[in-house]
């Protein structure tokens, strides 16, 4: 259907010579439609489906806080560590969850920066997704302590020990500070973009006190030509300030290996190779997030084929990286020289966790070639099973990294295997249950895709929806009467206004007017 | 007026007596038991004096008013227990001027003193610290020396006593017999004493019961067996005590009727027996195995368990340090022992077989001494290996020595004649002079429980033996017991036997007791009490004097009575006996001057006999291989290092304590050779059930390099049914296959089948993988090897650093651990668990390997798996210079002081377990749980009783923290004040690891790099001297020095 419309909007225009511009909404809802279909969620009840995935959800994280509770009361003994293998679950769940975050941040921050139109539909899921990894990732340093109640020792805060400090040689105060700097920006960027749905939503609110929450949160926004050139600003920067941490925070996650000296942590192409897997993982789950929303919540509107398109061919070159650097981890083993890494890496493919190895083999590097094939990025249920085998991989992925190279270190008198309790997987099913508690919750009570955003890209069709039908494509501002339910719509800056920097609407103007000099001509 | 400087002002502390800085503190005795105490009653010492060291602890505050600068400046300092010496005690000397109020007052209250003490009733039970003593001063330690009775090889120890508890034992350095080593065994027995499974008082069937009620129906009972000439038979174990064993024939003196019967669980009575026949004296040579160039012994693990293991470890490293050619030990056996796992050569053979391979050798060597013909007969492996051993034994004639452990009496005849032959009687063993521990004799405890069950025993007294869980036909025991009118026991606690008995009479444990010892003829050790008896116990010497009418039956007066009459008289250099006893008690061990100054022994004449022996063992293998009846296989029974005979299976310590061969903890196991495990489909764990006449055994199997093929061992000492909550049903009880044949209990059983049984009973190692992956861990080199590289020295590789070198400090302490003197023994891994309150945490941690030992000895094996080469490594925090736990620690929970110690702050610890994870030795331990404070741990640390034995002076640690070994931190602190208070350098030696003092081979030696002359700076400069990992660039503190090998092995 999208490749039908497509290949209209070519035949339309064959004589300018250019692609007409993929437009990102499918159908060309009207703006006041687009506010309506967001909103939906929000000001409705919930459907059956939304209730059976809460309760599930919600289970999990009832788990969650049992299973917590039991480990802090008995000690981290009720896990399968050991002295050999001091990190497993907890830290692999820790670097899952961290890896999972940074597809909200790319697409929020880089492909801004980028000008990609279609992360318009998706930055603002893609941004909660990562607010709520990065609390479950947290949540992992803290619960895996064996006193978290002393956990605070590891921020440098003033005390009276005298010359007492964190040790700044350690990575994991380096993570301390990646993570919370990360949880601070993502948070910032995240509620920054929703201020002007917010504000909608307070326009449209029912009921008084609905009214006042979102007068509260939207912070006064009025909608103000000043308003929005200092908004847009503001959301540059912080785009500017988020685009390292894409980089920073995995490295720095990697770090804790890569300075190590044990076999198979300790190597430097460890950064890169974790930046590329955690943008894999991150698209995974973004891509599961959103085929499970726009089938449920009915916004296949707004999230269409094509943006699952994009999404897979980014999940196909991480993919394609991080097969990469696991070659070269063998090959670097093996070149090499060393005793006690060749071992690791012999270990690590026909030891007692090969399978694991296989497992993260197949679901990384084998499943992803799909997607070359057009006909498998156009599936969803296709994209779906990818997607959930990938978040399956990268999970194994570290567990490889983590327990594979601990179990069998240097000295083969402490080998030892690492088998799982009871607790460990509670707790890996209850950070899920976290999540989605967290996400289902998110998608009913606040805009789960960035109306004032999508409106800019929403292209030509809205705006002819939006007039009258024979009004020219110049660039006017919306009429009041057309939107009578949304008057902060009534404020939004005209189309041609460059709205968050991105130069959409610019864009749609300049097509315009180059459409009316092929007219001309 | 003694109370008036309380009144008026402070008076100036006394100063308590200081450890003395050049060698360890030792008392005469304990001076907790000097007060009057119920049970025992008569112990008397030196008197006690009524001002103590104690004085307020903390600064004072500064006076307010005050006479002098001084005063005002130095608060009264503190004696002793402050490191760091003390100030100058000051303030006001003269007391103040008295005036009349005042004296009136202390007139008075000094009269109601005194009236209220008269009213006092005679303190029954004191409370030590509070009255005091010159001798105790809270927060030091003191050592008094005494003898160990874990086992009857009685070594001599110096117990090392805190605040009135004795909580470390050490060994003494003054015996020449043990040289200061202890083993496991003896190191875990400070925790027995804590044991909450012993009785608290006397009881008579079953309830308890006052010392008098039963004293009243012994003596009853008594003198009905003799009105009705009943048999009162006293049945102990090996009695080493040369006093106990004179109160044994006072009562033979006085009774015709009675009888003393020695009964050991794990019986050498066919050496016995053998010497007999030979020599013609029924008693146990004394070895020397360091005089003995080559050693070939039999099924005879002398490094571990059999006989006197402490000496023997301590003259078998002795050898091996001397320079030139390594010795050489040959070792015949079944089951891989401690001892095989050393030997330079070491050939697999079932049982039944090392007896035709004794006679191999004794075939040859008889040819050459032309002493005639020995019987032909099958030899169980390649003619040339026995030509090459007896080669190497004739060679060094005089300086050999054949052992064997069989219980066949033709066997140790054989041995006899080899050792007669070799000329190495009255050299490398000693007959005229023999080793008294072990006295036990099978056919009078056979004839016994024969006795027992035909009526013919009125009255029996039960002395340190728990034959209903330990002889081979227990169930006869036991039904024999229900035969007797009166059964008595000095059990410790309610055990398989003394549950059985009418009367449980509980002895001391040795820590409480007096007692003496002479486990190798004119070699005397005495026992003091390190504390007042914990529970309503009594000596069983005590019993047996009050039974037999003595007037004084106190066993303390008797004790010095008999040392009085029988060993002052045997030396000159002390005059008057209280000196003697003095010293005595001091040193803790006597030997007479002429014991010294005799010189070799005359060579004891043999008397031959050995054509009939070896006829014997020819027929017997042709009858085994005419037709073996059951099944093919054959069971060799041994006693495990740590828990031995089973008497410590309630002891924790030991049951976690790996061994020292297969490293499993917590039970025992069938053993089979790997190939033997391939052809059955059987894996560690697998329970199988082995079969013979004698009856069914249920185990799981653990399959171990170096079996004999067709043999399966099987530890003693589990399965105990009675012993306490940490023992009790602990493995499988394999005591009732050794059965008694020709008069001797056999440990060893053919024609046995082996089934599976389908279960699995996963075994508790702390170890599973030994093979070194061709990793440089454990380094090998032989005399040859060192000679070539001293030729050509190669310029050591000086690996770069990226560190900037840390400042040093005073000391730089550091440790080098000689791979070729370790015999893997593990007495350090109890020493360490006892010195630094490491937990036990039972089975099932274990098998998630998380045991909490500092050190391990990691063993490695090298070679075919049939039999291959063995390594012993023991491995702990190497102290590393460049840590790789201390760079990632988020907290800087761990870090290296500046005499280059890796400290563990426990209260920093958050427990993130990175360095742990960093670590690439994986030294360090994690307490994942809590284990002094949750119930799931009901080992020691849970009980207030249990908890006794902690060391005040190390920190018990909090759920969550990472720890491991400190290099003793607390020892080098306290050497350091010693020294310091003594206004003298530290010299090497002063400061003695735990580890290090147990050792009984001197393989660990630790002393200050900074010190040229230190013995571990010397050893760095060995050629051997090398460190684990040396190329990660940790620059560990902690060196090993090689293991040499005969060139032919590697």
């Amino acid at each position: 259907m999208s490749t039908t419309a497509i290949a209209t909007a070519a035949k339309a225009a064959p004589a300018a010579q250019v692609l007409p511009r993929p437009r990102w909404v499918e159908g060309s809802p009207s703006l006041h439609q687009i506010t309506e279909d967001v909103a939906r969620p929000m000001e409705g009840r919930p459907g059956r489906a939304w209730w059976i995935c809460f309760a599930v959800a919600f289970a999990a994280l009832l788990n969650l806080g049992g299973m917590v509770a039991y480990t802090i009361a008995n000690g981290i003994g009720v896990w399968g560590l050991n002295n050999s293998v001091g990190w497993a679950f907890d830290i692999t769940n820790f670097v899952f969850w961290v890896g999972i975050g940074h597809a909200g941040t790319l697409i929020s921050a880089i492909l801004l920066l980028f000008r990609q139109q279609w992360r318009t539909s998706i930055n603002r899921s893609a941004e909660a997704m990562t607010i709520f990894a990065v609390l479950c990732a947290a949540m992992f340093p803290a619960i895996h302590m064996g006193r978290p109640w002393n956990a605070f020792f590891i921020f440098p805060y003033p005390n009276q020990r005298g010359p007492l400090w964190v040790n700044f040689r350690s990575p994991l105060v380096w993570d301390v500070f990646a993570i919370n700097t990360y949880l601070i920006i993502s948070l910032v960027f995240w509620y920054l973009g929703m201020i002007p749905d917010l504000a909608t939503l307070r326009d449209r609110a029912g009921t008084a006190a609905r009214k006042l929450v979102f007068r509260i949160l939207s912070l006064g926004w009025n909608g103000s030509h000043r308003t929005w050139s200092r908004y847009e600003t503001v959301g540059l920067v912080l785009a500017a300030l988020a685009t390292p941490l894409v980089l920073s925070v995995h490295s720095i996650v990697s770090m804790d290996f890569a300075t190590s000296i044990m076999p198979g942590w300790h190597t430097t192409i460890f950064p890169p190779y974790f930046v590329a897997g955690a943008i894999y993982s991150g698209f995974g789950m973004v891509m599961m997030l959103l085929i499970l929303t726009r089938q449920t919540m009915h916004l296949e509107r707004y999230i269409t084929l094509r943006h699952l398109d994009k999404m897979a061919k980014v999940t196909l070159l991480t993919g394609s990286i991080v097969g990469y650097a696991y070659a070269a981890e063998f090959f670097s083993a093996w070149y090499g020289g060393n005793l006690y890494e060749r071992y690791h890496f012999i270990n690590r493919a026909t030891g007692p966790y090969a399978w694991c190895f296989y497992l993260m083999v197949l679901c990384n590097v084998l499943v992803p070639q799909v997607l070359w094939f057009k006909k498998a990025r156009g599936s969803v249920a296709a994209l779906f099973v990818i997607s959930i085998l990938v978040n399956i991989g990268m999970w194994f992925e570290r567990f490889v990294i983590i327990v594979v190279s601990l179990h069998r270190s240097y000295l083969p008198s402490s080998w030892g295997m690492f088998y799982p309790m009871l607790v460990d997987v509670g707790v890996l099913v209850g950070a899920f249950g976290l999540f989605f508690t967290c996400f289902l919750v998110f998608i009913r009570v606040l805009p789960m895709i960035a109306m004032w955003e999508i409106k800019g890209v929403v292209g030509n069709s809205a705006h002819a929806a939006a007039r009258p039908a024979n009004c020219d494509l110049a660039p006017h501002p919306d009429p009041p009467s057309t939107a009578p339910a949304e008057p902060s719509q009534s404020r939004l800056p005209a189309p041609g206004r460059d709205t968050r920097g991105q130069g959409t609407v610019r864009g749609e103007g300049a097509e315009s007017e180059r459409e009316k000099e092929a007219a001309h001509a | 007026m003694a109370d008036d400087s309380h009144v008026t002002a402070p008076k100036p502390p006394i100063p308590s007596p200081q450890p003395s800085p050049a060698r360890r503190e030792r008392g005469l005795c304990n001076p907790i038991l000097l007060s009057p105490t119920g049970g025992e009653g008569r112990v008397r010492g030196p008197v006690k004096s009524a001002q103590s060291g104690l004085v307020r602890i903390g600064e004072r505050p500064a006076p307010a008013y005050w006479r002098s600068v001084d005063e005002l400046r130095d608060g009264p300092a503190a004696a002793g227990e402050f490191p760091g010496g003390l100030g100058k005690a000051s303030g006001s000397k003269a007391a103040e001027e008295l005036t009349r109020r005042d004296f009136l007052s202390l007139m008075g209250f000094s009269m109601a003193a005194v009236s209220l003490a008269g009213c006092r009733a005679p303190v029954q039970k004191a409370i030590p610290l509070l009255v005091g003593s010159d001798q105790i001063v809270p927060g030091i330690a003191r050592h008094y020396a005494t003898t160990c009775a874990g086992c009857p090889s009685a070594c001599s120890l110096l117990v090392k006593q805190r605040d009135g508890r004795p909580i470390k034992i050490e060994g003494n350095p003054q015996s020449s017999l043990f040289g200061g080593g202890t083993c496991a065994t003896g190191q875990a027995t400070v925790l027995s004493l804590y044991d909450e499974g012993r009785a608290r008082g006397p009881s008579w069937q079953g309830k308890p019961t006052s010392w008098q009620e039963l004293d009243r129906r012994v003596l009853d009972s008594l003198r009905a067996a003799e009105a009705a000439r009943g048999r009162i038979v006293l049945l102990s174990g090996t009695l080493t005590s040369p006093s106990t064993r004179s109160i044994v024939q006072a009562w033979m003196r006085r009774s015709p009727n009675f009888r003393h019967v020695v009964y050991d669980p794990v019986s050498l009575s066919a050496l016995r027996k053998a010497n007999e026949q030979s020599f013609g004296r029924a008693s146990i040579p004394h070895y020397a195995f360091d005089r003995a160039r080559v050693i070939v012994a039999l099924e005879a693990d002398f490094l571990g368990t059999w006989l006197s293991p402490v000496e023997f470890a301590r003259q078998y490293a002795a050898s091996r340090r001397r320079e030139g050619q390594q010795p050489l030990h040959v070792q015949l056996e079944s089951g891989l022992s401690l001892t095989g796992s050393n030997a330079d050569v070491r050939l697999p053979l079932p049982p039944s077989a090392i007896g035709l391979a004794a006679l191999g050798l004794l075939r040859r060597v008889a040819r050459r001494a032309g002493a005639g013909e020995v019987p032909e007969g099958p030899e169980p492996f390649d003619a040339k290996r026995l030509d090459a051993v007896a080669d190497a034994l004739w060679e060094n004639r005089g300086q050999s020595l054949v052992v064997s452990g069989l219980q066949d009496v033709s066997v140790q005849i054989v041995v006899n004649a080899l050792n007669s032959l070799l000329s190495n009687v009255g050299k490398t063993l000693d007959l005229a002079r023999p080793s008294l521990q072990r006295q036990g004799d099978d056919a009078a405890m056979a004839e016994l429980v024969d006795d027992m069950n035909r009526g013919r025993v009125h009255t029996l007294i039960l002395y340190g033996v728990n034959p209903g869980y330990d002889y081979s036909d227990a169930a006869g025991f036991l039904s024999g017991l229900k035969q007797v009118a009166l059964s008595v026991s000095f059990a410790d606690r309610l055990d398989e036997t003394s549950s059985a008995v009418h009367a449980l009479c509980p002895d001391h444990h040795f820590l409480e007791a007096w007692g003496d010892a002479e486990p190798v003829h004119s070699h005397f050790s005495l026992s003091q009490p390190l504390i007042a008896p914990l529970f309503d116990t009594r000596a069983a010497q005590e019993s047996l004097l009050r039974w037999l009418g003595e007037e004084k039956p106190d066993y303390y007066t008797y004790l010095r009575d008999f040392w009085r009459k029988e060993l002052y008289l045997r030396q000159v250099a002390m005059k008057g006996f209280d000196a003697f006893w003095d010293r005595s008690l001091e040193e803790g061990v006597f030997v007479p001057e002429s014991t010294e100054a005799a010189g070799p022994a005359e060579e004891t004449h043999f008397l031959g006999g050995w054509k009939a022996a070896a006829q014997d063992i020819v027929e017997g293998s042709r009858r085994a291989q005419a037709g073996p009846r059951g099944g093919p296989y054959e069971v060799h029974l041994y006693e495990s290092v740590a828990l031995r005979d089973g008497r410590h299976a309630n002891n924790p310590w030991l049951q976690e304590l790996p061994d020292p061969v297969s490293k499993v903890t917590w039970g025992n196991f069938a053993a089979v050779a790997p190939a033997l495990a391939a052809r059955l489909g059987l894996e560690n764990g697998d329970v199988v059930a082995l079969k013979s006449r004698r009856g069914q055994l249920e185990l799981p199997v653990l399959v171990q390099p170096g079996q004999a093929a067709r043999t399966v061992s099987v530890a003693l000492g589990h399965g105990r049914t009675r012993a306490g909550k940490v023992g009790l049903g602990v493995g499988a009880n394999a005591f009732s296959w050794a059965a008694t044949a020709l008069g001797v209990r056999r440990y060893s059983a053919s024609g046995v089948t082996l089934e599976k049984t389908g279960r699995k009973d996963p075994l508790a190692c702390t170890q599973t993988h030994f093979s070194m992956e061709g990793r440089p861990i454990a380094l090998e080199t032989t005399v040859e090897a060192l000679r070539e590289e001293a030729a050509a020295p190669r310029e050591a590789e000086v690996l770069p650093s990226l560190w900037a070198a840390r400042p040093g400090g005073e000391h730089a302490w550091g440790m080098a651990i000689d791979v070729n003197s370790c015999i893997g023994c593990s007495a350090c891994v109890v020493a360490c668990q006892a010195e630094n309150n490491v937990p036990v945490v039972g089975k099932d941690q274990v098998q998630r390997a998380r045991a909490m030992h500092w050190i391990r000895i990691d063993h490695y094996y090298r070679g075919p798996e049939d039999n291959p080469a063995s390594l012993h490594q023991p491995m702990m925090c190497q102290h590393c210079g460049n840590a790789p736990c201390e760079t990632v620690c988020p907290v800087l929970a761990t870090t290296t002081s500046s005499e280059g110690l890796n400290q563990q702050v426990y209260n920093r610890c958050i427990g993130t377990r990175y360095c742990a994870n960093n670590c690439p030795y994986k030294v360090r331990r994690f307490n994942f749980y809590d284990y002094t404070q949750n119930p799931k741990f009901d080992f020691n640390m849970t009980s207030p009783l249990g908890r006794m034995v902690l060391n005040p002076d190390v920190a018990v640690r909090s759920r969550g923290v990472m720890e491991k070994c400190s290099l003793c931190v607390q020892r080098i602190q306290l050497a350091k004040n010693d020294a310091l208070q003594g206004k003298r350098e530290l010299a090497d030696g002063d400061v003695q690891t735990a580890c290090q003092q147990a050792c009984p081979a001197h393989a660990i030696v630790f002393g200050d790099l900074k010190d040229p002359e230190s013995r571990v700076s010397q050893l760095r400069q060995d050629p051997r001297h090398y460190r684990v990992l040396e190329e990660l660039g940790t620059r560990p503190s902690v060196g090993y020095l090689k293991k040499l090998r005969h060139p032919e092995e590697t």
